[in-house]
């Protein structure tokens, strides 16, 4: 799974997170208080990934591993 | 009118010529990012001075010009002659207000409809933003590039190209990754994400439908970028960033800002988490109104946004990245930042000064030689009387006489301009003139920087206007007829201008079909213009030049361009009237070129004194052709008149003692020889017969004043040395 919810509620994104994983990854943040998201193992996520996390501006524990997400993206996300 | 109008006038006034300039240039180099910006900072200024004054009217006129600048200057449109005109309407429209402003001290009553007016026919109701949507039905802002840019200083001098890329919002299900792919543009610099619209609450959002804009700056060409893009589903738009326009955004922060954000800085990164959320508030807000206060407001927007995140933990990271960034792009230009401690060398110092006060100088200077040359007088009356001061007195009145000349150069200087101030109005002129006929010229121009008096400088534009009126119309001939004779399509207009010694030489020139000289004979025979005798003999140069001739044209239909009933002669008429002269060369089928030489300055005279009837005169020096002594019978009378015969030309000869005053008798009659001056004026020769030739002199002329204003045939007066007084004579009146 490349995102998944831990037992203690907190939302993880890992590998390559493709479009598919968007919804799953919008109904996770409905449904946790926390609105926790760990990505520092996450390498790639897809544009509708990245729409879901700027919409919903969790807060995101990282950095990410993938370079892409580290350079261009997480500066983005944080800002928003 | 109080000094707060006036000042906006005369700002408003060079605002305007300002951006006349720039306009015209961008429309045959539409590329010059400096010219750009030019045009813009001069509408932008005009637009504050009349919100200023609270000319609403004229800020609206303007504001709807700048709308469409703006575009131009983000890089979306070019400045074609279509939009040129508009804006270019835009500033006749200030133009006119502002001569009403200037005439009646007061905004004019017809402001508001004469501003939709202006703006309605500019076309720039439609607002631009509607012309330019995107697929998705947004307006694209107009100044992305801009916020862009100033949002990711760090990499201004870099970046070579933008892109805004907004995909269709079914993109995902085309397999679409738009992030992905601008992410991989070659050479990225930086990426920004924002959504289209306001995001919804999260139970309501969708996510497989793309709300984002993306944009990006990249170090890679247009086409390379337009290259990657390419496939893609949405509007994507990728426009060339120069250096220029890129390091234009915004200079170094100035100092005091830095050290203000410096000690937001320090006020955020103190280990003690005491009052944080306070220190977080009061950091944010200060660091954001210090940016509002620079005009950097996309960085006082970011700013708020990092505080918008709360004032916790999170908000003060973001925060102190934020303000950390802002200090490390401003220390990227160490070079500019070590600058504003000196000032420039060599800074142009102007200081307008009231053309009223340099006249009163000038009236001052012209006494002030009165008072040296009766000094000079003096000296001389004292070395004949053997006086024992004589030599002191004339060794002092040398040195005045040495100040005087150069308080008299400097003088004439402050009145000195380019002629640029008269030619720059021509490249606007031509434009239109050409454009309403349906003809294609273009105009070059060389010695714009030759300088000549304020008073010539005032009184060229309607001459030369009238001459280029005519080289268009009925010199230059129709497109076909060009193309026909083998010349190029565009015809050229040369207006050039030279000084040599005291004078100022300015010629226009047509590469047109030349004067048809059998037709003006035809026309001057037809008007009476000249004697059927004399146009058979008539030297073909003298023939061309009886278009100068009142009451002359040779138009066959009144246009409205040329036909508005100021003939050459006028032209003639205003050209000599300061001392000048104007002539007309052509060649059939080459072309026309019309001559003016006129004085450098209007404020010294050459003449040549005279003596009549106990009287002294003085003759303008321009206007003298030669000095004769014939024997009394070489005068013969024609019914009243009395004409001489002199290089085989016939001339009349007034009496200047009796002309002037015409109950005394002048000496002059009962000599065995006259002494005659000979003058030109307007072509035509007159002999004026004097009692005694005197030296020649520069003077300064005083204009008759009072009483004596309205005597004809007087030029003005000035004092001779000894006290008396001469008068210089206007030829040209005293011929009627």
């Amino acid at each position: 799974m490349t995102v998944r919810l831990t037992t203690q509620g907190e939302i993880v994104l890992e590998g390559t997170c493709s479009s598919g994983d968007a919804e799953i990854l919008l109904q996770h943040i409905i449904a946790t208080p926390a609105r926790q998201v760990d990505w520092r193992a996450c390498e790639f996520a897809h544009t509708a990934v990245i729409q879901v996390l700027m919409a919903a501006n969790p807060k995101l524990l990282g950095p990410p591993a993938g370079s892409c997400l580290r350079d261009w993206l997480s500066p983005i996300l944080e800002l928003s | 009118m109080n000094d707060f109008l006036r000042q906006f006038l005369i700002e408003s006034r060079e605002l305007v010529a300002q951006a006349t300039d720039g306009l015209l240039l961008l429309e045959q180099s539409p590329a010059n990012a400096e010219c750009i910006d030019s045009v813009f900072r001069a509408f932008h200024t005009l637009k504050g001075g009349a919100g200023i004054v609270e000319f609403a009217a004229m800020e609206r006129v303007v504001h709807s010009a700048e709308e469409r600048l703006v575009q131009v200057r983000s890089g979306k449109r070019t400045l074609d002659p279509g939009l040129a005109g508009e804006c270019l309407a835009c500033l006749d429209q200030v133009s006119a207000w502002l001569d009403i402003l200037e005439r009646t001290g007061a905004l004019p009553a017809d402001r508001d409809p004469k501003a939709d007016m202006a703006i309605d026919a500019a076309g720039i109701l439609d607002s631009p933003a509607d012309e330019i949507r995107s697929a998705a039905g947004m307006p694209v802002p107009q100044n992305w590039t801009a916020s862009l840019l100033s949002r990711n200083s760090s990499v201004r001098g870099t970046a070579v190209s933008a892109i805004r890329f907004v995909p269709d919002r079914d993109c995902f299900y085309q397999g679409e990754d738009p992030v992905a792919r601008m992410s991989a543009l070659p050479r990225l610099l930086a990426l920004d994400l924002e959504p289209v619209s306001a995001w919804p609450p999260l139970s309501d959002l969708d996510p497989y439908s793309c709300n984002l804009i993306l944009t990006a700056l990249t170090g890679s060409s247009v086409n390379d970028v337009s290259a990657h893009m390419q496939g893609h589903s949405g509007d994507c738009e990728v426009i060339a960033v120069s250096a220029a326009a890129a390091s234009r955004m915004e200079g170094p922060l100035p100092r005091n800002v830095c050290k203000i954000l410096e000690e937001q800085l320090a006020l955020l990164d103190v280990e003690k988490v005491q009052h944080l959320p306070g220190r977080i508030a009061s950091a944010g807000i200060t660091a954001a109104n210090t940016m509002q206060y620079c005009g950097r407001h996309d960085h006082a927007e970011a700013l708020k946004r990092a505080l918008g995140s709360g004032v916790g933990e999170h908000a003060r990271v973001s925060l102190r990245d934020a303000i950390m960034r802002l200090l490390a792009s401003d220390s990227a230009a160490p070079a500019q930042k070590a600058e504003p401690s000196q000032p420039p060398e060599t800074i142009t110092r102007t200081l307008r000064v009231d053309a009223g006060r340099i006249d009163s100088l000038v009236r001052l200077t012209g006494e002030l030689t009165i008072a040296k040359n009766a000094m000079g007088h003096t000296a001389k009356l004292a070395q004949a009387n053997g006086d024992s001061v004589a030599g002191l007195l004339k060794e002092q009145h040398g040195a005045l006489e040495r100040l005087i000349a150069q308080l008299q150069g400097s003088v004439i200087g402050m009145r000195v301009l380019p002629l640029r101030s008269v030619f720059q109005r021509f490249p606007r002129v031509l434009r239109e003139m050409a454009s309403s006929l349906g003809k294609a010229a273009k105009l070059e121009i060389e010695g714009e920087d030759t300088e000549a008096d304020k008073t010539i400088i005032e009184m060229l534009f309607e001459p030369l206007l009238h001459i280029v009126r005519n080289a268009i119309d009925h010199g230059v001939e129709d497109a076909n007829e060009r193309l026909k004779r083998g010349k190029p399509r565009v015809a050229t207009i040369q207006l050039r201008a030279a000084r040599e010694a005291n004078q100022v030489l300015i010629e226009v020139a047509d590469d047109g079909g030349g004067i048809d000289v059998e037709r003006v004979r035809e026309v001057a025979r037809s008007r009476g213009v000249a004697m059927e005798t004399d146009l058979r003999t008539m030297a073909e140069a003298d023939v061309i030049d009886l278009v100068f001739a009142p009451g002359f044209s040779t138009a066959t239909k009144v246009t409205e361009i040329s036909g508005r009933g100021v003939g050459m002669d006028a032209v003639r008429k205003a050209v000599e009237k300061v001392g000048g002269r104007v002539s007309i060369a052509s060649r059939a089928g080459q072309g026309t070129t019309v001559s003016f030489s006129l004085p450098f300055s209007v404020l010294m005279t050459q003449v040549m004194t005279v003596e009549a009837g106990g009287q002294a005169f003085g003759i303008p020096a321009d206007a003298i052709v030669e000095t004769v002594r014939v024997a009394s019978e070489g005068i013969s009378g024609v019914g009243d008149a009395r004409v001489i015969v002199h290089r085989n030309r016939t001339i009349p000869v007034l009496e200047l003692g009796t002309v002037l005053d015409g109950s005394q008798k002048s000496r002059a009659r009962e000599e065995t020889h006259a002494t005659v001056v000979i003058a030109a004026v307007a072509g035509q020769w007159v002999g004026i017969q004097v009692d005694r030739p005197g030296e020649r002199m520069e003077v300064i002329l005083k204009p008759l004043e009072g009483l004596l204003s309205g005597t004809s045939g007087i030029a003005g007066t000035t004092l001779l040395g000894d006290g008396r007084i001469l008068l210089v004579l206007d030829i040209g009146e005293l011929l009627q």
